[in-house]
């Protein structure tokens, strides 16, 4: 008798176990099936949330920290907005803390305002180009915290006084970068200063300027950074003031600047004071809300899935206390046993995430048709997988530490 | 071969503490074939147990094959029961999910043999106690005498130097049991040494020798001398 | 025997106690979520009035762009109605009750020197919007209809403007100024909240009601300003507000009452009828188009029911799906691991319906236990969303007893449903079997 055969290397038991799993079916299978759900789940919840939060960091191309808006709403009879408007701006422009200050239809990102159709040649057969207005003054640029890449500024003299119903548009407008892209793809953005666009089907403007970067009011549209500057203010009832403060100095120029315009002129209302910031998260409310919850659902859901493993390999550790205690008095060592439940769990959590994968993308697809969204990166599927193997392996490490535990004397004793 | 001397064994509860073995004196030559049997609470399943590496104990010395294995560790501990004892149990502890031939696997797994070596040996096991035919089967479709067949195959298959066997026919009727026996005769005869606790004392009467063990020590030893039968008995 | 199962029930749950529990919480998890996500989804798509969605139709006619249709959809007809087609479709008074509506905005200036004037809402509308919508009312009643053709300076209160301005009381007879003009109140409502807000959802489907109301006939002659959302395909011909009313631009819904099929086809030809004739007048440029929708399939086509809302119940029975998985596997190992007590009571003359009734119900109290569980966690979830969404969700976010029904009854049955194929497998064990080998 001899032991010349002894060897070192660790022995996997990956054909015993895989063999006696075949025998308890079910169980092994509805681990995988839980293993494989809730990676569906979590690969296309980390995915909606990734997409979310890539939408929500986008550059508003304003100074989001600093910048603030109110409404002026005059309500008496004789009440005369272009000369508010005008003694209101020079008060604001004046105040320290300040920038620069201007009179706005809509702000960006705020979810309402106005838009427009923008064409290359007149006439109504012709494709138009959608884009958000803003109607400024010479100080829009200073005040939006945007910069002329190409092209000039409006001068003071080119701002027009809209009215009520008005139809006609002044005959000068700035655009976007992205906007003069989309209307002339064809030549460089700096070439687009001097050309002429059509609003309204007909009525030409010209492009006396290019700017960097400025979104849209409506967060959820496809064309977000297309805008057009049109060089007016508008006499309406309502006005609405865009600020932009020095750095930090935003809150206490909100107090001062509320008091200073309820007090300058009492036939009016001032209302709607409202931070960039916080129209931001009111407007991006429903992509926070989502974010949380499917962090939430990720979550427990984890936790109900590893809680589930740590259960069901407690109760078969239990059942098996004494072909665990025969297996040690075969000579495993402990680390066997524990390797024994461990690379049980691999296996079926193989099982689990390989279906999984299939499962994610076919809920993708779903997602994709049924909703509008994206098809998902190819990488989050080997992570997701990884990610449960993982949670698998450390639910499992428990119960097979305790069977590990199981003394090798069990073996003869009789139960 | 086995020598223990004065070994102790205590169990303690809060209220009460147990002399399982106190100055338990035995030396088991090498090709012996020892029956120990006593009265239940004796100390026969404790001294199984130390002497099969499957508990610790108290005090006193115990020499495995020339070694001291008083203080190792578990994974030594482990490694001695994987390569020179058998284990033989009352209720065959065979795993009931594993085919006979994965059944056998089992400690050969755990040394570490590669793929042929441990096809080979389990082969050749099971051909020993007559059931190379059945290796696909699961234990629950063999009855009691054979089950402790594949028990005997799978303690041997590993080439120990020991068998230990506790009660080994327990659970069997006469005529099965005595086909077990003479089973372990023969494997006696081959050569390797076989500790058998037993409260049977017709059983213990076909050893070489008869170990009585009362109030965890040896109080009697009795030489036995039978004639041992030449070939493997098949049931 | 009901009795004994369920007192055997409670001893198995007691057993093990820390798997009870994970089971009696997975089932809740899984049910806190999806009923989250029902109640959302079944008060977005809930039938905001119920006895007569059937009747009450909203009218689309299309008068658009002879180059593009509305939307990419080459079907798709324009969403509102041009100021000029609503108001002809108002007057020729063909249907039971008819009513065009818009939304704009003033400001309140209450009585007395102290009072700080505030913003309003406003819904203008014919008198008929009151009667055809069932609108509640505290005092008075809607203006009489001489008041929508001559144009009269009445208003209707909601209850909470009527709060602010006026303590309360009834004030139907005084006088409001609203946007520098004198109004007559005519009438209070009580708390009137439709959910949706069917009348008008592309101006918000789940906003709040307005705060005054006054006839629609007022928007013109006092140049009220548009607070809801307006589209052009092309621009008014000439400057000035009444060029602006009277363009192709839409602003405007409209509402009919048509109490039966007969009323509806004939409704139909009329519409139909119109067009034709303002074709010839140069209008209408597309092929003819109309449609009548009533308030569910209005709601259908508008698709109110939020995407995320939809995106999460489909996300959320996932959920569910995963804790019931994880129910079965549990109840599997532990009826498994009272095979010997099955096998025991078989021998003991139980048969084997006895003990599956004995096992479903203790599933079916487990399901329960997770159920009433779930309907916490349900609170707590619509807490969740309150919190997160803001005030536009108040009334969507609130648990009624049907919704309690639901959620109890997909516990029960999700468990029972769980606990089917553990219950079927510990029971069909051979007694023999499991005694022999203890």
């Amino acid at each position: 008798m001899s032991n010349t055969h002894t060897s070192t290397s660790i022995n996997w038991e990956i054909g015993p176990i895989f063999r006696a799993m075949l025998r308890n079916k079910v169980g092994a299978i509805l681990i995988a099936l839980q293993i494989a759900v809730t990676m569906t789940i979590i690969v296309n919840s980390v995915y909606i949330i990734v997409e979310r939060s890539k939408e929500m960091q986008r550059d508003s191309g304003i100074d989001n920290e600093n910048s603030f808006y109110l409404t002026s709403v005059g309500f008496t009879e004789n009440f005369n907005t272009p000369v508010t408007v005008e003694e209101d701006l020079n008060a604001l422009r004046a105040l320290p803390g300040i920038v620069d200050a201007i009179q706005i239809n809509a702000v960006p990102n705020s979810d309402s305002g106005w838009s427009m159709g923008l064409k290359t040649q007149p006439g109504v057969e012709h494709d138009g180009v959608g884009t958000a207005v803003y109607m400024v003054d010479e100080h829009g640029l200073n005040a939006l915290d945007v910069e002329i890449i190409a092209g000039e500024n409006f001068a003071q003299t080119d701002i027009g006084m809209r009215v009520v119903g008005q139809v006609k548009w002044p005959d000068k407008t700035i655009l976007t970068k992205a906007m003069a892209e989309n209307l002339f793809p064809d030549i460089p953005y700096g070439s687009v200063v001097g050309k002429t666009v059509y609003i309204n089907d007909t009525e030409p403007m010209i492009v006396v300027g290019i700017i960097d970067k400025l979104q849209a009011p409506w967060v959820g549209w496809n064309n977000l950074e297309n805008v057009m500057l049109s060089p007016e203010r508008m006499d309406y009832k309502g006005s609405r003031y865009f600020i932009r403060t020095e750095p930090g100095q935003r809150d206490s120029v909100m107090k001062q600047v509320e008091e200073l315009l309820a007090n300058s002129n009492k036939g009016r209302l001032i209302q709607n004071m409202r931070s960039i910031e916080e129209t931001r998260e009111r407007s991006y409310r429903g992509h926070t809300a989502m974010i949380k919850i499917l962090t939430t659902v990720m979550i427990i859901l984890t936790i109900v899935t590893a809680l589930g493993i740590v259960g069901l390999a407690s109760f078969s550790v239990n059942q098996r206390k004494k072909q665990i205690g025969t297996r040690r008095a075969l000579g495993a060592s402990q680390s066997a046993i524990v390797r024994y439940f461990m690379l049980e769990n691999f296996l079926i959590s193989s099982i689990g995430v390989i279906l999984g994968a299939a499962l994610t993308i076919g809920l993708n697809i779903i997602l994709v048709n049924t909703f509008g969204l994206d098809r998902i990166d190819w990488f989050y599927i080997p992570i997701g997988m990884l990610v449960l193997w993982i949670v698998g392996q450390g639910a499992v490490f428990g119960p097979a530490r305790k069977a590990a535990n199981i003394p090798p004397a069990l073996a003869t004793r009789t139960v | 071969m086995l020598k223990m001397t004065d070994v102790k064994k205590v169990f303690r509860t809060d209220l009460v503490e147990t002399h399982a073995l106190r100055d338990f004196n035995l030396h088991v030559g090498e090709g012996d074939f020892v029956a120990v049997t006593g009265p239940s609470g004796s100390g026969k399943t404790t001294f199984l147990n130390i002497a099969g590496l499957l508990e610790t104990f108290n005090g006193g010395t115990y020499e495995l094959d020339g070694q001291n294995v008083s203080n190792l560790n578990d994974k030594k501990r482990s490694q001695l029961r994987n390569e020179k004892i058998g284990f033989i149990f009352q209720s065959f502890n065979l795993i009931p999910d594993l085919n006979l031939f994965d059944n056998v696997d089992v400690p050969l797994r755990y040394r570490g043999f590669n793929s042929a070596e441990r096809k080979k040996r389990i082969e050749n096991s099971l051909e020993m106690v007559g059931l190379a035919q059945r290796m696909k089967h699961l234990p629950s479709q063999l009855s009691g005498g054979q089950q402790q067949r594949v028990a005997i195959a799978r303690a041997l298959a590993g080439e120990p130097r020991f068998l230990l066997a506790d009660e080994p026919t327990g659970n069997l009727d006469t005529q099965m049991a005595n086909s077990v026996l003479d089973l372990l005769k023969s494997i006696n005869a081959a050569g390797t040494t076989i500790i058998m606790v037993t409260h049977d004392g017709h059983l213990a009467k076909q050893a070489r020798r008869n170990i009585y063990v009362r109030d965890g020590k040896v109080s009697e030893i009795n030489e036995v001398d039978i004639a041992m039968p030449t070939q493997l008995a098949a049931v | 025997m009901f009795g004994y199962y369920i007192k055997l029930a409670i001893k198995s749950v007691k057993r093990n106690p820390i798997l009870s529990l994970l089971m009696i919480t997975a089932i809740a998890l899984g049910i806190g979520a999806s009923m989250t996500t029902i109640t959302v989804n079944y008060l977005m798509s809930a039938d905001p009035i119920p006895h007569k969605s059937h009747q009450l139709f909203h009218i689309q006619v299309d008068s658009w762009d002879p180059n593009n249709a509305f939307n990419d959809d080459d079907e798709a007809l324009p969403n509102q109605l041009t100021w000029t087609d609503a108001t002809n479709f108002t007057l020729a008074k063909k249907a039971l009750r008819q009513s065009a509506m818009g939304r704009s905005g003033g400001i309140i200036e209450p009585p007395g020197d102290d009072a700080k004037p505030f913003e309003a809402s406003i819904r203008l509308a014919y008198t008929d919007f009151f009667g055809m919508f069932d609108v509640p009312f505290i005092f008075g009643n809607p203006w009489d209809s001489r008041s929508d053709t001559n144009r009269e300076q009445v208003i209707i209160l909601s209850k909470r403007t009527n709060e602010s301005v006026f303590g309360g009381e009834n004030s139907v007879g005084k006088t409001i100024v609203v946007a520098g003009r004198s109004f007559q109140v005519v009438g209070v409502i009580d708390d009137w909240q439709p959910i949706p807000k069917f009348y008008d959802v592309n101006n918000g489907a789940f906003n709040e009601t307005e705060e005054l109301f006054m006839p629609f006939t007022l928007k013109e002659e006092l140049e009220l300003p548009n607070w809801g959302n307006n589209n052009c395909w092309k621009s008014p011909d000439g400057e000035g507000y009444k060029a602006f009313l009277q363009s192709e631009c839409i602003n405007t819904q409209m509402w009919v009452e048509l109490p039966n099929a007969t009323a509806k086809a004939e409704y139909m030809d009329y519409l139909n009828n119109y067009v034709m004739e303002q074709k010839e007048l140069g209008r209408f440029p597309r092929p003819l188009k109309n449609r009548l929708s009533n308030v569910m399939q209005w709601m259908e086509r508008q698709e109110v029911v939020e995407e995320d809302a939809k995106m999460m119940m489909w996300l959320s029975f996932m959920f569910l799906l995963v804790c019931l998985l994880n129910t079965i596997g549990l109840l599997l190992a532990k009826f498994t691991g009272k095979s010997a007590e099955i096998g025991l009571r078989l021998a003991l003359g139980a048969s084997k319906s006895d003990l599956f009734k004995q096992h479903l119900v203790e599933t079916a109290m487990i399901g329960l236990l997770g159920g009433f569980a779930g309907l916490g966690f349900a609170v707590l979830g619509l807490l969740g969303i309150k919190s997160l969404y803001g005030d536009f969700v108040d009334d969507l976010a609130t648990l009624d007893i049907s919704m309690i029904l639901v959620a109890l009854s997909i516990a029960l049955v999700s468990s029972i449903a769980a606990g089917l194929y553990p219950t079927w497998r510990a029971c069909n064990i051979a007694p023999a079997s499991q005694l022999k080998s203890q």
